[in-house]
């Protein structure tokens, strides 16, 4: 049996659907999946395991012994991928003690015997680039949003060493992998566009398709982040009211940037239209979904977005900006509409069109978008699709 | 004024404080208050007027020391009060570490009582409710920006604590008219509450800046720490419209600390990396020369007090481009002394801009004269200082 080793910050938990499906898809058609996280824990999981071994911050000489004892321990477990991984880094041109600290944070990976190490995240692979090589395993890594999108901008050329190291990559769309090539990758390493994909039977196409409610709920989803821009949704809410356009406009999340949000609701005199109804799990997000009738996505920045095609598959109207992802993710006036991204007055214009067209055409656009998630965006397809990224 | 002496305690937590209120405490001790301050100290300060300072050690051994010092000092004098003070103090924190830090901040104030406590940052009502209680002195607080304006928005508590204090304060100091009419939300009283502007460094007034000429780059300057707040995302939106519509100018951002995710994106995103400068945080001798070599000074913020970058790019003659949020309106009159705009809209930052390169040099300069005239007259040091002491004195008369 294939053995890979997908590497995590964190196990994923019970709730994180995105992961658990694909752990399972892969153990479901022959894989054995061993699951690297950033923290040992004692919790039971349907995979195997493994979290790094501490790291003792202001605590000198308690991570000196710790790391002397761990390193020791693998060494005598497994010497020649351990000699292998340290001169690695040395011939890197890391000094000593650097290439043995990078022992010891992938001493948890080096004693298994693996076909393929994968990272979940490309920030993943930082400080883990020769741990694939060093133990005989091929390496791939998967593309999301922000560490291709984001991340570079504060660490310039850090995947220069990936780039050099990786067997094969997963991209969630093409523009991510266009935008790694500009970043140093280059064109000849191997690369496999497989989206996210969603689990239709959970998302009800909801009832009454193209009508709208009075007044009309407008929903989004996702993390109160800045990347997710929802000051230009919010503006264009008021854009909204000063038209006098009735509406309610929820938002399920949570994030550090609920003071900011709050405050741009209060004064843009939303406070009666605009209700954060904080993070919700799985089930009541679908709930929410049906209850509503235009989905927005303002994001400044997306690797592809989940909620964006689970919306699309419940059926609602789906107005999204044209950020990277999204434009593939959504099609313009075929499945939902795409804007300019922070142009509220855009956003504004859109929704107005939107509730001004007739049922009949509304109805055309939620059952393209259904009938296409359906066709393009099934679990099914992804699962194979990552089968045969790693049958190769 | 024939008055007795009064005593002043300015109260921020911190000694020193940040720099408008080590400014206010020099003004207000050379105008003959008696000025004390508490709380931590974090290196040794020396005032030309009347200060005392009673600090309040960090360590954790000679905090122990100093609240038994304290405490023995507060038995001898008051021992009803010693009594109250330990019951409220104890009543609220369980963990002794907390207590002490807590009983280090209130006893040295119950030893030294002043005739006015000045609290600094509103904040601190929801630290120490204790102290209205057990403190016998009128009490003054200063209602400045985010505290008041957005703060209690997302924090149930701060704002269950304002309209649980504010009742019982005996005079607010608002930095503009709009705060303290955000303050009567929480329960402030019209009437208790005085509107005193910060002041600007007189000196300013007398150096001017270089002018804008047709034909040459636009040198566009912002000012201020990074935070949401300052809405410089709206300033980078504007600056790309700039660029798109051919316009030749140079954007300096001047703020502290590292440069936020949503900067960088945005400058990325616009390709402005060449069209933007953006610069660390410098000393005010920097900023003000930095200030002088600048055609205009761009506020983009979403909320402000009043801001006093604005104060100072006025007296040193920079005409301003500001957005109309907290008091800006009560320091800018459009196209009279700057331009002042509706926030969140970086397509009037874009026209405003626009309406300045093609405004003609005598309207600028009578601008830039107005400006001066603005601030000498309403921001002037003597005219803050003075407000504040008929201010303590009302209160204790």
């Amino acid at each position: 049996m294939k053995r890979i080793g997908l590497v995590l910050p964190d196990a994923p938990q019970y709730s994180e659907t995105f992961f658990n499906y694909k752990i399972k898809g892969l153990q479901d058609t022959g894989f054995d999946v061993i699951v690297f996280s950033g923290k040992r824990s004692n919790d039971k999981y349907f995979f195997k395991h493994y979290g790094a071994y501490p790291v003792y911050k202001g605590k000198p000489v308690k991570q000196f012994f710790q790391l002397s004892f761990i390193i020791l321990v693998t060494f005598l477990k497994s010497p020649s991928k351990v000699k292998n991984l340290f001169s690695a880094e040395r011939k890197d041109g890391n000094s000593f003690t650097e290439s043995l600290k990078t022992v010891y944070i992938n001493a948890h990976i080096l004693p298994h015997k693996l076909e393929w190490l994968h990272f979940g995240f490309a920030t993943m692979s930082l400080k883990r680039e020769n741990v694939a090589k060093a133990i005989g395993a091929k390496m791939s890594v998967s593309f999301r949003g922000y560490d291709i999108n984001i991340f570079p901008l504060k660490n310039k050329n850090c995947y220069l060493k990936l780039w050099k190291n990786v067997d094969k990559i997963h991209t969630i769309s093409d523009y991510l992998h266009a935008k790694a090539l500009k970043q140093g990758l280059t064109k000849e390493i191997n690369f496999e566009k497989i989206t996210p994909a969603i689990d239709i039977s959970l998302f009800k196409q909801k009832d009454n398709l193209g009508k709208i409610k009075n007044p009309p709920h407008i929903l989004t989803v996702g993390r109160l982040n800045w990347i997710k821009n929802y000051e230009t949704a919010i503006s264009a809410m008021k854009i909204l009211k000063d038209k006098r356009i009735d509406f309610i406009y929820n938002i399920i999340g949570e994030g550090i940037e609920l003071e900011r949000l709050k405050f741009a609701v209060h004064q843009s005199g939303l406070n009666e239209r605009v209700f954060f109804l904080g993070k919700m799990d799985n089930k009541k997000v679908t709930e929410k979904m049906r209850e509503a009738d235009i989905y927005l996505q303002p994001s400044l920045q997306e690797g592809f977005c989940v909620s964006t095609l689970e919306a699309q598959a419940t059926g609602l109207l789906c107005i999204v900006s044209d950020a990277d992802g999204l434009r593939e993710n959504v099609i313009d006036e075929k499945t939902g509409w795409i804007v300019p991204k922070r142009d509220p007055e855009a956003f504004a214009e859109k929704i107005e069109e939107v509730l001004e067209l007739t049922e009949e055409k509304r109805k055309i656009i939620a059952m393209n978008a259904r009938q296409r998630i359906e066709k393009e965006f099934k679990t099914e397809d992804q699962i194979r699709k990552f089968k045969e990224f790693f049958d190769e | 004024m024939s008055e007795k002496k009064i005593t002043v305690a300015i109260y921020s937590g911190n000694i020193p404080s940040t720099t408008f209120i080590e400014n206010l405490i020099e003004g207000l001790s050379e105008s003959g208050l008696g000025i004390y301050l508490f709380g931590k100290q974090a290196r040794d300060v020396s005032y030309k007027g009347d200060v005392k300072i009673f600090s309040t050690p960090v360590s954790d051994l000679k905090l122990v020391i100093f609240v038994m010092k304290e405490s023995l000092k507060l038995l001898f004098k008051d021992s009803q009060l010693f009594f109250k003070s330990f019951r409220k103090i104890r009543s609220r924190k369980k963990k002794l570490k907390i207590f002490f830090t807590e009983a280090g901040a209130i006893l040295p104030i119950l030893n030294n009582p002043p005739d006015i406590f000045h609290i600094q940052w509103a904040k601190t009502v929801e630290q120490y409710p204790e102290l209205f209680e057990l403190l016998n002195c009128k009490f003054v607080l200063s209602l400045r920006g985010a505290h008041i304006n957005y703060s209690p928005l997302n924090d149930i508590n701060l704002a269950n604590a304002y309209r649980k204090t504010f009742p019982i304060i005996d005079g607010f100091h608002a930095v503009s008219e709009a705060i303290g009419n955000e303050s009567i939300k929480y329960g402030a009283d019209k009437a208790k509450i005085k509107v005193i502007h910060s002041s600007v460094r007189e000196d300013l007034l007398k150096k001017s800046a270089e002018l804008y000429k047709k034909g040459k780059p636009l040198k566009i300057i912002s000012i201020g720490r990074y935070h949401w707040k300052k809405g410089y995302h709206y300033a980078l939106d504007a600056m790309k419209a700039l660029k798109d519509d051919g316009v030749n100018f140079k954007y300096t951002l001047v703020a502290q600390g590292e440069i936020p995710e949503e900067i960088l994106f945005m400058l990325d995103e616009y390709k402005l990396h060449d069209d933007v400068e953006v610069m660390k945080g410098m000393s005010y001798e920097k900023l003000i020369e930095k200030l002088q070599q600048s055609h205009l000074l761009l506020l983009p913020s979403v909320e402000e007090g009043i801001a006093n970058v604005v104060l100072e790019a006025m007296a040193t003659g920079v005409p301003v481009i500001t957005t109309d949020c907290g008091g800006m309106s009560e320091v800018v009159k459009e196209n009279i002394n700057g331009y002042l705009i509706p926030v969140r809209n970086p397509r009037l930052i874009l026209e405003k801009i626009k309406e300045f390169i093609s405004a003609n040099s005598d309207f600028k300069a009578s601008m830039i004269k107005k400006a001066k005239r603005t601030i000498s007259e309403e921001f002037s040091r003597e005219k803050q200082i003075n407000d504040f002491k008929n201010f303590y004195y009302s209160l204790t008369r």
